[in-house]
C-alpha cells in the first residue's frame, strides 16, 4: 500500500482528461474591450437596437464598478482588455440539420461524452452545445416545440422571441448589479433560452454544455429560464476546457423565473480546468446566479458540483417573493492543489411562508481553500419564513483551508432560522472500521466522501448522479487523511 | 479643566492629541509609551471612525451615535474623581457577595477599596500612576498592537486612567473583585478607560466588573481592558453593563492566554445603552490552553447590542467553547459575529460556537454572523446559530396548567437564559443576574 504522501502525489499529478484542444477554424475578435467591441457582436448577432442600448449600459456600469475586494482569497489581476471578447467557428451558413455541423465540432462533443446526434444523445435529455462563444446545436429542439416549450440558443430566443426576452433579461440580476454581470450584459456572446408554457411538466432534462476552447478568450454566455404558472423543468449544466497556461475567465450570468406554482430545478456539474498542480492556469469562474420566485407556491432548487476551475466564485440565489415559495440550494465544491471556491448562496426572504433549505458540504484537500458564503435574509413582511443550513467541512491533509462566513439577518419575529456548520477530517476510526472489512485505505476514503456528498448527489438527475459521483472519486482518488 | 468645544468627536480627538502631548503627565511617561501612543494615534487618524462600508461594523450604524458633540476627560488632571452618587453605587451591589469592592468614576479610581483588605500577593493600582512607573510601563508600550481596530487604537492613543491589577504566581485570591464602573457626567464626554490585568502563573483571581451610569448628559465610553492570563493561571471574569439611556459603550477586551491556562468570561448586556459594543478577543497563544466565552444580551428600546468575539487558536491541544444567547424585545437590534481562526500549527483543537436569539418583538433585528477560519486538518470545529420565537407548545403546555400568558413567557425567557446564567461559578453573582433579568420581564410585545 502506498504511504499517504505518495497517495498525495499522485492526486497532485493526476491529469486533467478534458484538456486536449480542438483545431478548427475560428472567427476570433482581437482582444481588447470598448464600445466598438460591443457593437460589433451585436451587429455579428443582427441584435435589436433596444438589446444593443442594454449592452452599451451594461457597459457604462462596468466602467463605473472595482473589483471586490471582501472575498477570501487573493484576486490575480485581470486584464480585460487582454481578453477577446468573441470567438466562433467559422460557418459559411445558418446549420439547418446537424448533419451540416463541421465533424470535427461533432467529434469534439463526442470525445467529451456529449453525442450529438439524437439517435446517440442519452435518452430523455435535449442538449444544447456551447463552444467558445456560440451555440453549435439544440438537440429534440422540435419534440419539445410540440408542447410549445422554447430551448434554443440566446441568439435565436433574440430573433425568434424578442417579446419574452425583452420583459425578462436584466429582471433578476440587473446589468449594474456587480462588475462581472455588467461585464456580461455588455459582451455576453450567447448561452440557453427556456421558456416553459403554462401548465406543462417538460418531459426531458434540458441541458447545456459548455466548452471553452480558443485561447485568450472570455466565456460569457447568459442564461434565461422562464417557467410559466404551473410548470416544471429541470436544468442541467455541464462544461470543460482545454489545458492551458493562462487563466481564462468565465463570466455567465444565469437568471430563472419561477411563477405561480412553478418550480425550475437547475443542476451544475463544473470540471473547468483547474490549472496544474503549481496553480499555473485554470479557469477563473466568477459566475452570477439568481431565481425568482415570482409567483406563490413557487420553487427553485439549485444544485452544484463544483470540481473544476482555478477559482470558483459565484452564489446562486434565490428571491422567495411570493407567498409559500421555496428556495433550495445544495452544493459539493471540492478543491485540491491550488484551486479556490468562495461559493455558496443568498435567500432572501421577502414573501410570507417562505421555506429555504442550504445544504452545503466543501472537501478541501492538497492547498486548497474552500469558504462557504452565504446570506439568510429575513424580510420584516416574510412572516413564519423558515430557514435550515447546514455546511460542513471536510479537510483532507494539513496544507488546506475550510472556512464559513455565514450572514443571518432576521427582521420578522416570526422567522425560525437555523443555522450549523462543522469542520474535520475523516475519522481513523471510520478508516479502521471498512479496512478491518477488507476495503482498502483509498476505496474507504472513496466511500467516505460519497456518503458524506450523498445528501447533494441525490438531488441530481439520474444520468448526472452517476457522472458527478465518478466525478467526485476521480478528482479525490488516493486522498486518505 | 475639560474643554468645552462643540465641534464633533473626531477633531475633538485630534485637539485632544494635541493638548495631550503637550501635558505634564505624559511627559513622565517612558519613550517607548510615547512612541506607541503616537502610533496607536497615527493609526486612528488613518482609520477614522468606522462606517458600515467595513465589514467589522457591517451591522452596527454609528452614524447616529457619532452625531452628538463630546469633549475628552481625564488627562489633564488625572486621577481626578467626581464623588459618585452613592444610590448608583448600590444599584450596581451584588447583595450578599462577599467580595473586595472598588469604585472607578469615569474610569478614575479614588484608590479605597470596601470589604476588607487585600491579600498579599494582589496589586490593584491606578493606570494614572502604573504608565508612569518605569517597572510597569512595559504593559503599556507595546507598538502596533490594536491592528485595524478603530477604538482600540483611540484609548491607547489617549487613555489616561483606568484599573491595573497583579497577582502574584501562587496567589489564590479567594474573594472576588468587585470594580464598580460609574460614568456620570453633565455634559457630553467620551471616557477611555484601559485596564491592565496580569494573572502570573498558576495563580486564580475572580473579577466582576458592573457598569452603571447616571447624570443627564450623554457619555462615550471607549474601554479597553488587555489580560494577561500566564501559565497554569485562572481567571474568571463577569462583566454585567447595566449602563441607562444616554451612554454608547464600546468596550474592547483581549485576553492573552499562556500554556494550560483558563480564561472564562461572561458578558451579560441588559437594557439600557443606546449602544454597546463588545469586542472580545481570546488569544490561545501556547498549548493546552482553555477558554470559555458566555453572553447573554437582553436588548429593549432602540438599543443595539453588538457582540463580536474572535478565538484565535494559535497552538494545538486548545479548548474553546462559545454560547451566546440573545433575547430582543421593543425595537431593539442584536448583532453577534463569532469568529474561531484556526491556525496552520493549532492541531487537535476543540472549538464550539452557538449562538441562539429568542426574538420577541415583531420591530426587533437580529443580524447574526457566526464564522470559521480554519487551516489545520486535524480539528474538531462547530458552530450553530438559531433566530427563533416562543415555542407555542411550551407556552401552551405551561397555560393549561394555570399559568398567565406574561408569566408563561416569563418563566420561558429565564429558561432561555439559564443555559448561560447556570455557568456563572459565583452564586451570588447568578442570583444578581436572574434578578436584573426578571427586571425586564414581562414584557411589552407590541
Amino acid at each position: 500500500m502506498p504511504n499517504d504522501n505518495e497517495i498525495i502525489d499522485n492526486i497532485a499529478n493526476k491529469e486533467y482528461e478534458f484538456g486536449f484542444v480542438t483545431d478548427i477554424e475560428m472567427d476570433i475578435l482581437p482582444a481588447g474591450l470598448n464600445e466598438s467591441t460591443i457593437r460589433y457582436i451585436s451587429e455579428k448577432k443582427k441584435e435589436p437596437e433596444w438589446l444593443l442600448n442594454w449592452r452599451l449600459k451594461g457597459y457604462q456600469s462596468f466602467q463605473k464598478q472595482k473589483l471586490p475586494e471582501w472575498q477570501n482569497f487573493e484576486l490575480p489581476a485581470i486584464d480585460f482588455q487582454k481578453i477577446s471578447y468573441y470567438a466562433a467557428p467559422r460557418n459559411k451558413k445558418k446549420y439547418n440539420s446537424l448533419d451540416e455541423v463541421d465533424p470535427e465540432l461533432l467529434a469534439t462533443f463526442a470525445k467529451l461524452g456529449i453525442p450529438l446526434s439524437e439517435q446517440k444523445a442519452l435518452t430523455g435529455v435535449a442538449v444544447d452545445a456551447v463552444f467558445d462563444s456560440i451555440s453549435i446545436a439544440t438537440t429534440y429542439k422540435d419534440k419539445l416545440k410540440e408542447l410549445g416549450i422554447i430551448f434554443c440558443s440566446f441568439g435565436e430566443a433574440v430573433q425568434e422571441h424578442p417579446e419574452l426576452v425583452q420583459k425578462y433579461v436584466g429582471s433578476v440580476v440587473p446589468h449594474s448589479d456587480n462588475i462581472f454581470a455588467a461585464l456580461n450584459s455588455a459582451v455576453f456572446s450567447d448561452g440557453s433560452f427556456v421558456y416553459i408554457p403554462k401548465g406543462v411538466r417538460c418531459p426531458m432534462e434540458l441541458s447545456t454544455y459548455f466548452r471553452i476552447n480558443t485561447e485568450n478568450t472570455g466565456q460569457f454566455e447568459r442564461t434565461l429560464i422562464i417557467a410559466d404558472e404551473g410548470s416544471y423543468v429541470s436544468y442541467l449544466e455541464g462544461c470543460t476546457a482545454p489545458m492551458r497556461d493562462e487563466n481564462q475567465l468565465h463570466a455567465a450570468v444565469v437568471e430563472l423565473i419561477a411563477l405561480e406554482n412553478a418550480e425550475i430545478k437547475y443542476s451544475t456539474v463544473q470540471n473547468w480546468y483547474p490549472g496544474d498542480k503549481d496553480g499555473k492556469g485554470g479557469i477563473y469562474n466568477f459566475v452570477t446566479k439568481r431565481g425568482i420566485c415570482k409567483g406563490a407556491n413557487a420553487k427553485i432548487s439549485w444544485t452544484q458540483v463544483e470540481t473544476g476551475s482555478a477559482i470558483t466564485w459565484k452564489y446562486p440565489s434565490v428571491i422567495l417573493q411570493g407567498d409559500n415559495s421555496t428556495g433550495e440550494f445544495y452544493s459539493v465544491a471540492v478543491t485540491r492543489n491550488r484551486q479556490i471556491a468562495d461559493t455558496g448562496t443568498k435567500m432572501h426572504h421577502i414573501g410570507r411562508n417562505t421555506r429555504s433549505r442550504i445544504i452545503s458540504k466543501g472537501i478541501s484537500a492538497g492547498e486548497g481553500n474552500n469558504s462557504y458564503r452565504g446570506l439568510v435574509q429575513i424580510g420584516p413582511k416574510a412572516d413564519l419564513a423558515r430557514n435550515f443550513t447546514q455546511c460542513d467541512s471536510l479537510l483532507i491533509g494539513d496544507r488546506c483551508g475550510a472556512h464559513t462566513f455565514p450572514y443571518i439577518e432576521s427582521k420578522n419575529n416570526t422567522a425560525t432560522v437555523e443555522h450549523e456548520a462543522t469542520t474535520s477530517k475523516i475519522g481513523e476510526d471510520q478508516i479502521f472500521y471498512l479496512n478491518q472489512r477488507g476495503i482498502d485505505s483509498e476505496k474507504a476514503v472513496a466511500l467516505i466522501i460519497n456518503g458524506y456528498a450523498k445528501e447533494v448527489l441525490n438531488q441530481l438527475p439520474m444520468e448526472f448522479a452517476v457522472e458527478a459521483q465518478k466525478l467526485l472519486s476521480i478528482t479525490l482518488e488516493g486522498s486518505v487523511g | 479643566m475639560t474643554q468645552e468645544q462643540t465641534i464633533p468627536l473626531f477633531e475633538e480627538v485630534v485637539n485632544g492629541w494635541n493638548k495631550l502631548s503637550l501635558s505634564g503627565g505624559v511627559k513622565k511617561e517612558s519613550s517607548d509609551l510615547r512612541r506607541a501612543r503616537q502610533s496607536a494615534f497615527d493609526k486612528f487618524r488613518e482609520l477614522g471612525f468606522p462606517s458600515i462600508r467595513n465589514e467589522e461594523w457591517k451591522y452596527t450604524n454609528l452614524a447616529r451615535f457619532l452625531k452628538d458633540e463630546f469633549t475628552i476627560e481625564g488627562w489633564e488632571v488625572p486621577g481626578k474623581t467626581v464623588v459618585p452618587d452613592a444610590a448608583l453605587v448600590k444599584k450596581a451591589g451584588i447583595t450578599l457577595l462577599d467580595c473586595y469592592q472598588i469604585v472607578l468614576v469615569n474610569g478614575s479610581w479614588d484608590g479605597t477599596i470596601g470589604g476588607g483588605t487585600l491579600p498579599k500577593g494582589i496589586q490593584l493600582l491606578k493606570v494614572a500612576e502604573a504608565r508612569q512607573d518605569p517597572a510597569l510601563s512595559v504593559y503599556f508600550e507595546k507598538q502596533a498592537a490594536w491592528g485595524d481596530q478603530h477604538f482600540a487604537n483611540l484609548n491607547a492613543a489617549l487613555f489616561t486612567d483606568g484599573l491595573f491589577i497583579r497577582v502574584d504566581a501562587g496567589v489564590t485570591v479567594e474573594k472576588p473583585i468587585h470594580v464598580i464602573h460609574v460614568y456620570t457626567s453633565e455634559s457630553n464626554l467620551l471616557v477611555q478607560p484601559r485596564n491592565v490585568w496580569v494573572v502570573n502563573r498558576n495563580a486564580e483571581l475572580s473579577v466582576v466588573e458592573s457598569v452603571v451610569s447616571g447624570g443627564t448628559a450623554k457619555i462615550w465610553v471607549n474601554g479597553l481592558t488587555e489580560i494577561l492570563v500566564h501559565q497554569d493561571a485562572r481567571l474568571h471574569h463577569t462583566m454585567i453593563q447595566t449602563a441607562g439611556a444616554g451612554v454608547r459603550l464600546v468596550q474592547q477586551t483581549t485576553v492573552h492566554q499562556h500554556r494550560q491556562s483558563l480564561y472564562n468570561n461572561f458578558t451579560i448586556t441588559l437594557p439600557g445603552a443606546d449602544l454597546v459594543r463588545n469586542d472580545l478577543q481570546a488569544r490561545l497563544e501556547e498549548e493546552h490552553t482553555e477558554s470559555h466565552l458566555y453572553g447573554l444580551y437582553l436588548a429593549a428600546g432602540h438599543q443595539l447590542v453588538d457582540n463580536h468575539t474572535l478565538v484565535d487558536h494559535q497552538k494545538p491541544n486548545c479548548l474553546s467553547n462559545e454560547l451566546y444567547k440573545g433575547v430582543l424585545l421593543e425595537q431593539s437590534t442584536g448583532v453577534f459575529n463569532g469568529k474561531v481562526y484556526v491556525h496552520k500549527d493549532a492541531q487537535k483543537t476543540n472549538a464550539f460556537q452557538q449562538n441562539n436569539n429568542l426574538v420577541i418583538s415583531k420591530k426587533a433585528t437580529i443580524d447574526s454572523k457566526p464564522q470559521l477560519e480554519i487551516f489545520a486538518d486535524d480539528v474538531k470545529c462547530s458552530h450553530g446559530s438559531t433566530v427563533g420565537q416562543f415555542s407555542e407548545e411550551a407556552l401552551f403546555y405551561l397555560r393549561a396548567r394555570g399559568i398567565g400568558e406574561e408569566s408563561a413567557k416569563s418563566l420561558l425567557i429565564n429558561a432561555f437564559a439559564f443555559d448561560v446564567t447556570e455557568k456563572i461559578r459565583i452564586p451570588e453573582v447568578e442570583a444578581h443576574v436572574n434578578e436584573l433579568i426578571s427586571l425586564h420581564i414581562p414584557v411589552n410585545h407590541a
